[in-house]
């Protein structure tokens, strides 16, 4: 009896995990361990800014008070909408639409080109108001970590150029799409760093 | 391999609600001298929009909730020394 009650113990054990059971991370667990280590030197950097602001908030807030907000806020939305057409090309492989995977994708690659040209235009205005790393602490913090982004959203461009290649010849299926979660991982953080690096640079004063 | 696929029409619905909160974090900006609540309101906007897109975009409201959880402290942790950060100026 007492082992009949154990038997059923252990067979009925497994179901309600089952029942909770969860996907695993989307794409590579490796690229979780750039993600996580990517996000905590930016957050560090984030937190130093702000810190180095307390101790100057005039020359800060002056500094801040040249920067093309606007540039900022259209930059945000266009890296939000790439982020969403990420997503949804990863939603379309999973059904297996291979073509329409690499049409996300593609809409999102020419977001990022809009991002770069954007911020190159910014730069571009600021170099030539006479403006370096050296000026002051604030465009120090600035222009490094913009550049420090810029760069991650670059390297996102080419790894979604990969992506995009790949799913354009039919090198993803509804099976098997590690390839482009992995990709779509990296690009959703770039987005989640700006969404703190916004409002941070640009608009908290 | 993949259980519930997210529809379109949601993932379309959070990211018009990423834009309206763009607007706002923009709108704040633009509007003269700002304090403590408007730090605190961007921060904030911040915030919800990376579990926004941590949750929905990046999927992780598929996956365990430990990584809910981590991408939640990293925002509550460097938002917080932001804001205190702030306050000490």
């Amino acid at each position: 009896m007492k082992t009949q009650a154990l038997t059923a113990d252990s067979f009925a054990a497994p179901a309600p995990a089952q029942a909770i059971q969860r996907e695993g991370l989307p794409g590579d667990f490796a690229i979780w361990i750039f993600i996580l280590a990517e996000m905590l030197a930016f957050g560090i950097l984030f937190v130093v800014y702000a810190f180095a602001r307390s101790h100057d908030v005039d020359l800060f807030d002056a500094s801040q008070a040249t920067l093309d907000r606007r540039a900022g806020a259209i930059n945000t939305l266009v890296l939000i909408t790439s982020s969403y057409f990420v997503m949804r090309a990863a939603t379309a492989i999973r059904q297996g639409w291979s073509k329409a995977c690499a049409g996300w994708l593609g809409g999102a690659f020419l977001l990022g080109g809009v991002f770069v040209t954007i911020k190159c235009v910014e730069y571009a205005d600021k170099f030539a108001e006479g403006i370096t790393l050296t000026t002051n602490t604030f465009y120090m913090f600035y222009l490094s970590l913009t550049f420090f982004h810029f760069m991650h959203v670059l390297m996102g461009m080419v790894i979604l150029a990969f992506i995009i290649a790949k799913a354009w010849r039919g090198g993803y299926s509804s099976r098997d799409y590690v390839g482009v979660e992995t990709g779509a991982s990296f690009w959703h953080m770039v987005d989640l760093l700006w969404i703190i690096l916004f409002p941070l640079v640009y608009v908290i004063r | 391999m993949h259980t519930q696929i997210q529809p379109n029409w949601f993932s379309t619905m959070i990211w018009l609600l990423l834009v309206a909160l763009t607007l706002v974090t923009f709108s704040i900006g633009q509007s003269g001298p700002a304090g403590s609540g408007a730090m605190l309101a961007v921060l904030l906007i911040a915030l919800v929009k990376g579990q926004m897109v941590a949750n929905y975009f990046m999927g992780l409201r598929r996956v365990h909730i430990g990584w809910r959880i981590l991408i939640l402290a990293y925002f509550l942790i460097v938002g917080g020394l932001i804001a205190l950060a702030y306050q000490l100026a």
